[in-house]
């Protein structure tokens, strides 16, 4: 049955991840998931505004979900954070009869309410559901690829928010990535957020534990990084640039979108996945990509 | 070196806590998470998970002990602006304690104090003039023949974030 979502972007995959949508358009395509575009979205507020104001995040994001809401459709994100921020917002407004009066108050002054009406899904969530439909379409196994997955925070906790896999040991996107013959194995700070929300506060602090990161993912084996999320990429595909350990040694290692190594492995359009974009060398990997 | 407008609270060593103050506590307490604030019983298992706290000077569970005594110097700790918003000790806190949340509505209020790194007030001051972080890249997009993301009605957005006084919140505490 054809799945029919507004597709919300965000801010950073438009501006530093057109590789992240377009590869999952293609994904969506191919699986009959419906995408429609979603007019009208400003910034999800995401963490930053929160940090600044809770009401003013509060706004902004239920101005969003109300969007779709008026419009009668469900919403759909690949990105943790704006994930994240809707449906801490979707959850503080369900929750508060006080904040969800203030906010409100605001949105009728523009034509529009919040009611809770709306669903907010990430897309992983719906791939997750798809698993058997996505196992029948691989067709490139990608045999060789040692995955060192990162789900991301916002994904996950707080979990009676985010409400999609166990906070401590999640496996949904893992076996997600395993239908390719791939292996996603297990690495010790797999679980440790990025650091990339401290890119605006002190960019030297996320600068460490991107470090710290890699440098787990590097001993663990794998030979690549796999995100959900703009964010986090941005730390693995961006930040990482240059970055070297106490032995001089390269802490970068090739850094993918899911939706990209799902493409591969159902032997997608190479160019319309955007491997072009990606910005750390993907050469160790691109044999088993079909690059 | 430039003296940061925040995080200017760095050590215990040599600090006198005279009066306490419980309209503090009672004030944290009825931000958004914060609710169970007082049942914090210093297991420290905030700081164990944290993945800031072997960088911060103040950790957060001495966070908690701030707030609990109604210390509000805490709006000058380190680990305010240094939290990551993983969610990890809100998740693990055996005594169901929002802390994450917790530290959003300490950020609120050392941002109306005047104490947030200069990152947050560009990023506001963009968010109000444009609606979003950052601008689409449209060569990218016309490369991988992705649409132009939609447009929104700007003064729609202003409307709403007056209406909410984000270009005014310094004006609350003076």
């Amino acid at each position: 049955m054809t799945q029919s979502y507004e597709v919300f972007l965000g801010c950073a995959i438009p501006n530093r991840f057109n590789n992240y949508e377009a590869s999952m358009r293609l994904i969506a395509k191919e699986l009959d998931i419906e995408l429609i575009d979603f007019e009208g979205a400003s910034c999800c507020g995401t963490v930053v505004l929160k940090s600044i104001d809770e009401d003013s995040w509060l706004a902004l994001s239920g101005r969003n979900i109300a969007l779709a809401e008026s419009r009668g459709h469900d919403i759909v994100t690949p990105c943790n954070g704006c994930f994240g921020s809707l449906k801490d917002t979707d959850h503080v407004l369900h929750d508060s009869e006080e904040h969800r009066a203030r906010v409100n108050q605001a949105l009728n002054e523009i034509g529009l309410e919040y009611t809770g009406t709306t669903k907010v899904r990430h897309f992983v969530e719906v791939l997750y559901e798809l698993k058997d439909v996505i196992r029948d379409k691989i067709v490139n196994p990608l045999d060789g690829l040692r995955i060192a997955f990162h789900p991301g925070c916002h994904l996950l906790r707080p979990s009676n928010v985010a409400g999609f896999d166990d906070p401590e040991l999640p496996r949904k996107v893992d076996e997600l990535l395993e239908l390719t013959g791939a292996k996603s194995i297990p690495w010790n700070l797999k679980l440790r957020c990025c650091g990339s929300p401290l890119l605006i506060a002190s960019e030297d602090v996320a600068t460490q534990i991107i470090k710290e990161k890699n440098a787990s993912a590097i001993e663990s084996g794998a030979n690549c990084i796999v995100t959900n999320c703009p964010a986090c990429h941005t730390q693995f595909d961006v930040q990482v640039l240059g970055l070297k350990d106490e032995n001089e040694q390269s802490l970068e290692l090739p850094a993918l979108f899911v939706t990209q190594v799902l493409g591969a492995a159902m032997d997608l359009d190479r160019e319309m996945l955007g491997f072009e974009l990606n910005r750390v060398s993907l050469d160790p990997v691109k044999e088993i990509l079909g690059l | 070196m430039m003296t940061e407008s925040w995080g200017q609270f760095k050590t215990f060593e040599g600090k006198k806590f005279e009066a306490l103050d419980p309209e503090f506590t009672k004030e944290v307490s009825t931000l958004i998470g914060g609710q169970d604030l007082t049942a914090c019983f210093q297991c420290a298992k905030c700081s164990a998970g944290c993945p800031v706290s072997d960088k911060v000077n103040i950790q957060i569970h001495e966070v908690m002990r701030m707030l609990v005594f109604g210390f509000k110097d805490v709006l000058d700790t380190d680990m305010i602006w240094l939290c990551t918003t993983c969610y990890t000790c809100q998740e693990r806190c055996p005594q169901g304690i929002d802390i994450t949340d917790i530290l959003f509505g300490l950020k609120n209020m050392a941002f109306r104090a005047g104490k947030a790194p200069s990152g947050y007030l560009s990023a506001r001051q963009g968010l109000y003039d444009t609606g979003r972080l950052y601008p689409p890249t449209e060569w990218e997009r016309e490369d991988l023949e992705l649409d132009p993301v939609p447009e929104f009605n700007i003064d729609d957005t202003k409307k709403l974030l007056d209406k909410m006084g984000l270009m005014k919140l310094e004006d609350d505490t003076q």
